[in-house]
């Protein structure tokens, strides 16, 4: 599946608004990095185990590309065991520090929208 | 077999975009060799995992060498070889008549006429590479401005615009088509060609015997020609 505005996500029996995933795939790849130095599939493989589907490299590739370029992540070549080597993507400190604005960014916007769309729960969760 | 054949045309027109977009051959290796990675992991189709390949190349937003570099490396070199051999298709059938080189202004203006395309080929590139019926339409407009030319040209001295001896045109522009020949040769034969690296194993992507044999005669093709074009005006004089 390609992220595109006529193709929905379908995850775990959910479909997400390609959309939503455009906007947020970019930290979801950055802390798909935050374990340690990955490869382009593991990271694919990572975000579809975790339900936000399957995302293709034509997809990711110019992300972690631009990334690079920002300096928020680092490339490396690594020989395989007993195959052609991996390019491997770490994150770099100020791709740490990018994560954890961005995390805590989104968590504030999730939590204004739920509030927004859903005021009576917030009403609760505040009197509780 | 359909799948790898499919693939590697994929692969040659995302070299060649990347090419266009004057992208380093270090990062066109790098690019290659990722993608060969994942749809080795995957098992998908090229097209399938990465979309079109002008898409791909497009989002992958490389930087690029700038983009005057391959006009003043390649383009003015060639153009100013063209010119020489031009001049000296001009200046040999004169020669071996022991005329004078007589020049009209429509001849002068015909002859131009491929010098002035491939001055402006940078703006048209994309299309000769991407649509062969351009690449076939402005080779034939340079065949026939070259063959029209030849009956543009003034039959006496007083129908031409300029009466000039044809033999310092003629050694001087043979002299420039081989300092060309000698420039390019020697650029080729250096490593620092921006060869396409393939960073698993730090390889240039290899070129077999006839692709090197092409290569030095496209280096000396206007000296190759313009011995021809001598060979032709002695036997028909």
């Amino acid at each position: 599946m390609e992220v595109s505005a006529a193709d929905p996500r379908v995850a775990a029996g959910i479909e997400w608004p390609s959309d939503w995933l455009r906007a947020t795939l970019g930290f979801l790849a950055l802390r798909a990095l935050s374990a340690g130095p990955s490869y382009g599939y593991a990271i694919i493989s990572e975000l579809e185990r975790h339900g936000f589907g399957t995302i293709k490299g034509g997809t990711l590739y110019p992300l972690l590309t631009r990334y690079e370029t920002a300096g928020l992540v680092t490339t490396e070549w690594r020989a395989g065991e007993g195959g052609p080597g991996r390019k491997y993507f770490a994150l770099t400190d100020q791709g740490r520090s990018e994560l954890t604005r961005l995390g805590g960014d989104w968590e504030r916007f999730v939590e204004t929208s739920v509030q927004y769309l859903d005021p009576a729960r917030s009403t609760e969760g505040t009197s509780a | 077999m359909r799948q790898q054949t499919s693939d590697k045309k994929w692969f040659d027109q995302l070299v060649i975009e990347l090419r266009l977009r004057q992208e380093h051959g270090s990062a066109i290796g790098d690019t290659v060799a990722s993608a060969r990675e994942l749809l080795g992991d995957t098992g998908q189709q090229a097209e399938e995992a990465f979309g079109p390949a002008r898409d791909y190349a497009a989002a992958l937003e490389l930087p690029s060498a700038p983009r005057n570099d391959w006009v003043r490396d390649a383009l003015w070199p060639s153009l100013l070889g063209l010119l020489a051999f031009l001049l000296f298709n001009q200046a040999v059938v004169s020669w071996t008549r022991s005329e004078l080189l007589l020049v009209s202004p429509a001849q002068l203006a015909l002859l131009a006429t491929p010098v002035v395309l491939v001055a402006f080929l940078p703006l048209y590139l994309d299309a000769v590479i991407r649509r062969i019926w351009v690449c076939i339409g402005i080779s034939g407009i340079c065949a026939l401005a070259g063959i029209l030319s030849a009956f543009a040209a003034p039959d006496d001295r007083a129908e031409a615009w300029l009466a000039i001896d044809p033999v310092p045109w003629l050694i001087g522009s043979a002299l420039v088509m081989v300092a060309l020949s000698v420039r390019n040769t020697a650029r080729s034969s250096l490593s620092t060609d921006d060869e396409i690296i393939d960073p698993r194993s730090r390889t240039a992507d290899t070129t077999g015997t006839g692709a090197r044999v092409l290569v030095q005669v496209t280096n000396w093709l206007f000296p190759l020609l313009a011995l021809v074009m001598l060979g032709l005006a002695v036997a028909l004089r």
